[in-house]
C-alpha cells in the first residue's frame, strides 16, 4: 500500500484540506493508499518514512532531504483542485 | 451551509482595502475576537506563522485561510471568520497569484469541530462558481443569497 503524508505550516489547515483532497483522488484512480497529514516541521523528519509528500508549493524545498532519498515531493499550487493532483499523481507515476 | 451558520453567529465583516496584509489579518480576526473566540495573542500567532512560512495560507487564487496551530494562546472556541475585501491584499509583492479578497480565518481548540469546519470549508471552496459569486458580496444579505444559491449543507 502506499504511504503518503500531507503537510502545511502547522498541520491544523491546509494539510488536512490536501488530505481529504487527496483521498479522494487517490480512490477515484483506484490506488490503495493511507494518508496522514503534520506540520511541515514535523513531516520533514518523518517523510523518509513515505512514498510521497503533498504540500503547499511554498514548502517544497523543505524536502530536500528527502527528495534525494526517493521520496516523491510533490508541491501544489492551488490546494483544492483535483484536476492540478490528479495531474501530478500521474506524473510522479503514483497510480501505477 | 457554512455561509449562513457565519452570519448566524456574527462572524463575517465587510472591508474597502488594507495599507498591508498584516491589518487585513487583524481585521479578519475582528469579529472572532467582538464574539468571544480569540483574543490579540492568537492574531500575533497567525501573523508570525505567515512570517515564517510565507504566504502559503493563499490556498487558492483570491482566497486566504489565516491559522496558527491547534489550541494556540488566544483561542477561546473554534469557528470560521469571514471578510470580503473589495481591494485585493498582496502577500507577496512579486507574486499575484498569492493575492486575496477573501479570507477565511480558521481558530481551533477542538480538533473534531474543527475537522468538520475544515471539510465544509474545502467543499465549499472547491466550487469555483461559488467563489466568483463570493467574491462579488459586499454585506450579509447577498452573502444569504449566495448560500440559498448552493444551498446544501
Amino acid at each position: 500500500m502506499l504511504k503518503v503524508i500531507a503537510a502545511c505550516g502547522n498541520g491544523m489547515g491546509s494539510s488536512q484540506m490536501i488530505k481529504m483532497k487527496i483521498t479522494k483522488v487517490f480512490k477515484k484512480l483506484n490506488v490503495d493508499v493511507t494518508v496522514d497529514h503534520n506540520s511541515v516541521g514535523a513531516a520533514s523528519s518523518m517523510a523518509v518514512n513515505y512514498d510521497a509528500v503533498f504540500v503547499s508549493q511554498n514548502f517544497v524545498d523543505n524536502f530536500k532531504t528527502a527528495a534525494s532519498k526517493g521520496v516523491k515531493i510533490i508541491g501544489l499550487k492551488n490546494l483544492l483542485s483535483e484536476q492540478e493532483i490528479e495531474e501530478k499523481i500521474k506524473e510522479a507515476g503514483l497510480d501505477k | 451551509m457554512l455561509l449562513r451558520e457565519l452570519v448566524e453567529k456574527k462572524l463575517t465583516c465587510y472591508e474597502e482595502s488594507f495599507a498591508d496584509w498584516k491589518e487585513a489579518i487583524r481585521a479578519n480576526g475582528n469579529p472572532l475576537k467582538r464574539e468571544g473566540y480569540i483574543e490579540d495573542a492568537y492574531l500575533d500567532a497567525v501573523i508570525a506563522c505567515v512570517e515564517k512560512y510565507g504566504p502559503y495560507i493563499v490556498i487558492i487564487p483570491n482566497v486566504a485561510m489565516p491559522h496558527s496551530t491547534e489550541g494556540a494562546p488566544g483561542v477561546l472556541k473554534t469557528g470560521i471568520g469571514f471578510m470580503k475585501v473589495e481591494e485585493a491584499v498582496h502577500f507577496d509583492p512579486n507574486d499575484p497569484e498569492k493575492d486575496a479578497r477573501l479570507f477565511f480565518m480558521l481558530a481551533s481548540n477542538d480538533s473534531e469541530a474543527h475537522l468538520n469546519n475544515i471539510m465544509q470549508l474545502s467543499e465549499l471552496l472547491s466550487n469555483d462558481d461559488l467563489v466568483n459569486d463570493l467574491l462579488t458580496v459586499k454585506n450579509d444579505e447577498e452573502l444569504l443569497a449566495v448560500a440559498d444559491k448552493y444551498g446544501g449543507e
